[in-house]
């Protein structure tokens, strides 16, 4: 049970003794250290994971009722998973890509507190303490943004912190109307609402659901507070951006599935003009992000946009609150994970080795580093859901779910938005590719030079792609596994 | 013993204008000595509390100067006295400085006393005579600078408080010819069958010295005497300005709504209702005003009429949590604020920058003030694990558990707050930390952290912030029976 807390603690402190210790005068002894924590940190979450069994750990009370509650479910576990993979990747490659930023021990610093900070939301047992740790990951995560202090990097950080907190105050607003007529905090699966309290106050407990949602909502780049994720991911390193917006976006999707499977429960949601308005809100987001996405030329924000999309997919899933739906929902959080950093280290590598940040420029940049653009064109691929990648079957679960779903109107209209957005997602993504490897005719083959980064940078990248196909090609003992969450909460 | 903690401040404060100190440390010495010895007095006063009601002097009638020692007197009055000794310890090094101190710890020392003198009033004719005295011993302090600007603030504060003033002394007036008695009982003394068809017109009284004392709270619209008074020495501006005296106009308005009109009258009027909204109005006016606002000092006032408007909030709620939630502010907030006043003063001593602005950088160099003001930073913000959340969490589950639909309003009216806060406050701390890559460090040149006796004061702060952050519940649980009228 106390792997838990070590998991939590270690990279937390770890990342404090990073910011507070001098300059080291030797870059290998930041990046020992570093990897060693990282290492150390991915051992203690595998220990709490697997040690850890059903039990509640309540380490003190903030007052009377607001115990800090930490416990291991199976969201847990698909959640963390996926932040340790991600993190040790973007870490690894940071080696390598932050040798042309400056502060370094900063970033390391406030990147494994922010490991530590994520690994807590997984394991928080109730919402205050997911409360406690979402705040904190706001402003430990601001630091990543606004790194390279330029004057745009700290608008954009700014920009980020004060979306979020009114994302959490939002949030908070909710927190305090559950304390009162749920009596508890706590998650517990099926919503902790009874039903003389949803028929007492069930006009009010659907109005602060509908804030909550919009307040995680902010974190996962939900319309209409979307705007700051397109600023702030893009201006961040890259490796940051990684995780930024594979993990620390998915912090609000966290969010959402313990606020409305274990909070409210779907029982209490479902048919309500709350689910309608986030369906509404989730599918105009799909869209608008693929849009977006298609007509920017910065490879790093058109990125960004694509997140802003993706993450709507699973949102539209979790809105739909079928069998089908979420578990497509949870497939895609893994896989659009795991893609998203991906994608994001490439355009980092590329930035790395040739200085280059707009789509245009990058002709003739397959030929340069071909082992990276490979890894690229498949986790693209991955994205856009074409079979067998880990994208597809998340799809065609989150298609298949709201198809069978039977809620007027966005039975069809959500497949054919999210079919729409794929077909926007090949649009953005593949000219990288096919500029990349076809650059034409007038390509001058004469400044051509190998450019393949060093290993640093190929391996993580090499690993999350393996691992997005992995998804795809054997998917079914995973999905087993998510069934039997989803049937105990849907 | 009460008429002891009263008046040996304000003969300290005599005696360090007559006495000839040699030396300024002799002083300094004998100066927080006596402070000191009467915070003790003060605590033994309220740990060992006498039962009884001690008299001074009787007018006609049942109007008397009288003392007593209840609930709000222990939590006032503990405040105070926890604060006085750490702010004087500050005011030593900051006074440095500024020009004849005597004067300046003459009436500082005073006001100690006056305050007191509010916490342990027993009737609300004693309370109304602190009050104006209290009006009285700190305009001087925030005249001390003696420029242009500071007699125009000293002049507009005194203005401001003695209006306010009189209209709560027609609410003295009401209650003594509608109430039973003038003593503060919980739960309130108008005395229904005098009342009989006056109820609203009572009401109205009612909203007219609320408002009255407001202006020592700083309620909108009579908060413009707050930011101007800033041009007070800082010791001032976080001590008074922020707790005794702002703090004393949030405890009378406690004292007259739960002590002598008495919640079950009020609750429910359209008196609750206007005070609720000028209070929700305050609260967000306040960090409004605050972020638009560059200077350092002014910005911290501006946010404190907002915070006070947290605790009266609490009060209009009118609900026993109404009152814990009001409570737990009125303690929090006093820390966290004196907090990042002492930071702002020991920034301007230190360096003379008074703006927003100039702060670029100035976290490296001034580690332990810049990592001191973040912490109460994040606290003013509500970040959960330190003693702002606690409070604001508490005034929260107090209005949502009155039902009352303004009260709901309220809630959000303290998140927006709460945004905005963000927003004034955490500029500062970014400036300070990420001064953006093409500063130049070299402008900061000599810039250092202040010496002990400004730093001691700000970590103990520190420390009860996140104290009482992570631990609560015994605090909280004294102010529900403080609020239940156990003591």
């Amino acid at each position: 049970m106390y792997y838990m807390i070590l998991a939590i603690l270690f990279p937390i402190l770890a990342g404090t003794y990073l910011l507070v210790r001098k300059e080291m005068k030797n870059r290998r002894n930041l990046l020992i250290t570093v990897g060693a924590a990282l290492i150390i940190t991915t051992a203690l979450v595998a220990a709490a994971l697997c040690f850890s069994g059903n039990g509640m750990l309540t380490l003190f009370s903030l007052t009377d009722k607001l115990p800090i509650i930490f416990k291991v479910d199976e969201i847990s576990v698909i959640f963390s998973v996926m932040t340790v993979i991600i993190f040790v990747c973007a870490g690894f490659f940071s080696f390598e890509y932050m040798k042309h930023e400056e502060k370094e021990k900063r970033y390391y610093g406030f990147y494994m507190i922010v490991f530590g900070i994520l690994i807590a939301l997984c394991f928080a047992g109730n919402l205050i303490t997911f409360y406690l740790f979402f705040e904190m990951l706001t402003l430990s995560s601001m630091p990543l943004v606004l790194h390279n202090g330029s004057r745009e990097a700290i608008l954009a950080g700014l920009k980020y912190l004060f979306y979020s907190l009114c994302g959490a105050y939002m949030a908070l607003f909710g927190l305090y109307f559950i304390e009162r007529y749920g009596n508890t905090l706590t998650f517990s699966p099926g919503g902790v609402i009874s039903a003389a309290a949803a028929a007492e106050h069930g006009g009010i407990l659907l109005g602060v659901a509908m804030a909550m949602l919009l307040g995680f909502g902010v974190k996962a780049g939900m319309f209409p507070m979307h705007a700051w994720l397109p600023t702030a991911h893009p201006v961040a390193p890259a490796p940051a951006s990684a995780v930024l917006s594979a993990v620390i976006v998915k912090a609000g999707i966290l969010a959402i599935v313990r606020v409305v499977y274990y909070i409210f429960g779907a029982s209490f949601l479902r048919g309500t003009w709350v689910q309608t308005a986030w369906m509404v809100l989730a599918l105009i987001t799909v869209f608008m992000g693929s849009m977006l996405a298609y007509r920017e030329p910065v490879l790093k924000k058109r990125l960004a946009y694509s997140t802003v999309s993706q993450l709507s997919y699973i949102l539209f899933g979790l809105a739909v609150m079928d069998t089908g739906s979420v578990t497509g929902s949870l497939l895609h959080v893994l896989s659009h994970g795991f893609i998203k950093s991906a994608l994001f280290l490439c355009a980092g590598a590329i930035i790395y080795m040739t200085g280059k940040t707009r789509v245009e420029e990058l002709r003739g940049i397959g030929k340069e580093m071909p082992l990276l653009m490979w890894c690229y064109t498949i986790v693209s691929l991955g994205l856009i859901g074409i079979p067998p990648t880990g994208g597809f079957v998340s799809k065609w679960y989150l298609a298949e779910g709201a198809l069978s779903s039977g809620i007027p109107v966005f039975d069809w209209l959500g497949p054919v938005i999210l079919l729409v957005s794929a077909l926007l997602t090949a649009g953005y993504l593949l000219p990288v590719t096919i500029q990349g490897f076809f650059p034409g005719a007038d390509y001058d083959y004469r400044t051509f030079q190998k450019k393949e980064p060093s290993w640093f940078m190929t391996i993580p990248v090499l690993i999350l792609t393996v691992l997005s196909v992995f998804i795809g090609l054997f998917p079914n003992g995973l999905v087993n596994y998510l069934m039997q969450i989803i049937e105990k909460i849907v | 013993m009460i008429l002891m903690v009263i008046l040996l401040p304000v003969i300290a404060g005599v005696l360090v204008f007559l006495l000839p100190f040699k030396k300024r440390s002799h002083m300094e010495l004998f100066l927080e000595t006596l402070v000191i010895l009467n915070s003790v007095l003060v605590w033994s006063l309220l740990l060992h509390r006498p039962t009884e009601i001690f008299t001074l002097a009787n007018f006609t009638g049942n109007l008397s100067i009288s003392f007593k020692v209840d609930g709000m007197s222990m939590v006032f009055g503990g405040l105070v006295s926890a604060l006085w000794p750490l702010a004087t310890l500050y005011a030593f090094e900051y006074m440095t400085k500024e020009e004849h101190e005597k004067v300046f710890f003459m009436f500082y020392t005073m006001t100690y006393g006056v305050t007191l003198g509010i916490s342990l009033a027993a009737n609300l004719l004693t309370m109304y005579f602190f009050y104006e005295l209290l009006t009285l011993v700190t305009v001087p302090l925030v005249m001390h600078t003696l420029t242009r600007e500071a007699i125009l603030a000293s002049r507009k504060y005194l203005y401001y408080s003695l209006g306010g003033a009189a209209f709560a002394f027609i609410g003295l007036i009401f209650i003594i010819i509608y109430g039973s008695t003038t003593d503060f009982v919980l739960g309130g003394v108008l005395d229904l069958d005098k009342v009989g068809n006056m109820t609203n017109v009572l009401l109205l009284i009612y909203v007219m010295a609320f408002m009255g004392f407001g202006v020592k709270a700083a309620i909108c619209p009579f908060n413009s005497w707050l930011p101007d008074a800033g041009v007070a020495p800082t010791p001032v501006t976080a001590l008074l300005h922020a707790v005794a005296v702002v703090k004393s106009g949030a405890f009378a308005i406690i004292r007259l709504t739960y002590y002598s009109f008495g919640t079950e009258f009020l609750k429910g009027t359209w008196a609750q209702n206007a005070v609720m909204l000028v209070v929700m109005f305050t609260i967000v006016y306040g960090c409004s005003r605050a972020v638009k606002e560059t200077h350092l000092k002014r910005r911290l006032a501006y946010s404190t009429i907002s915070n006070l408007s947290y605790i009266l909030f609490g009060v209009t709620i009118m609900t026993p949590l109404g009152m814990v939630g009001a409570l737990t502010h009125l303690i929090f907030h006093a820390i966290m604020k004196i907090s990042s006043f002492f930071c702002a003063g020991a920034i301007m001593h230190q360096t003379d920058r008074h703006y927003v602005h100039e702060l670029d950088g100035m976290g490296y160099k001034m580690p332990a003030v810049f990592g001191v003001f973040t912490v109460s930073a994040f606290a003013l913000m509500g970040v959960p694990g330190l003693a702002g959340f606690v409070s604001k969490w508490n005034l929260a589950e107090a209005a949502v558990e009155s039902g009352n639909v303004i009260a709901f309003g309220g809630i959000a009216c303290l998140l927006v707050s709460a945004l905005l806060t963000a927003i004034y406050m955490l500029t500062i701390v970014v400036r300070a930390f990420f001064p953006g890559k093409n500063f130049d460090m070299s402008t900061l040149e000599g810039i250092k952290d202040p010496n002990w006796k400004m730093l001691v004061p700000l970590f103990i702060f520190t420390f009860f912030i996140i104290l009482f952050g992570f631990h609560s519940a015994s605090i909280v649980e004294f102010f529900s029976d403080v609020a239940a009228g156990v003591y």
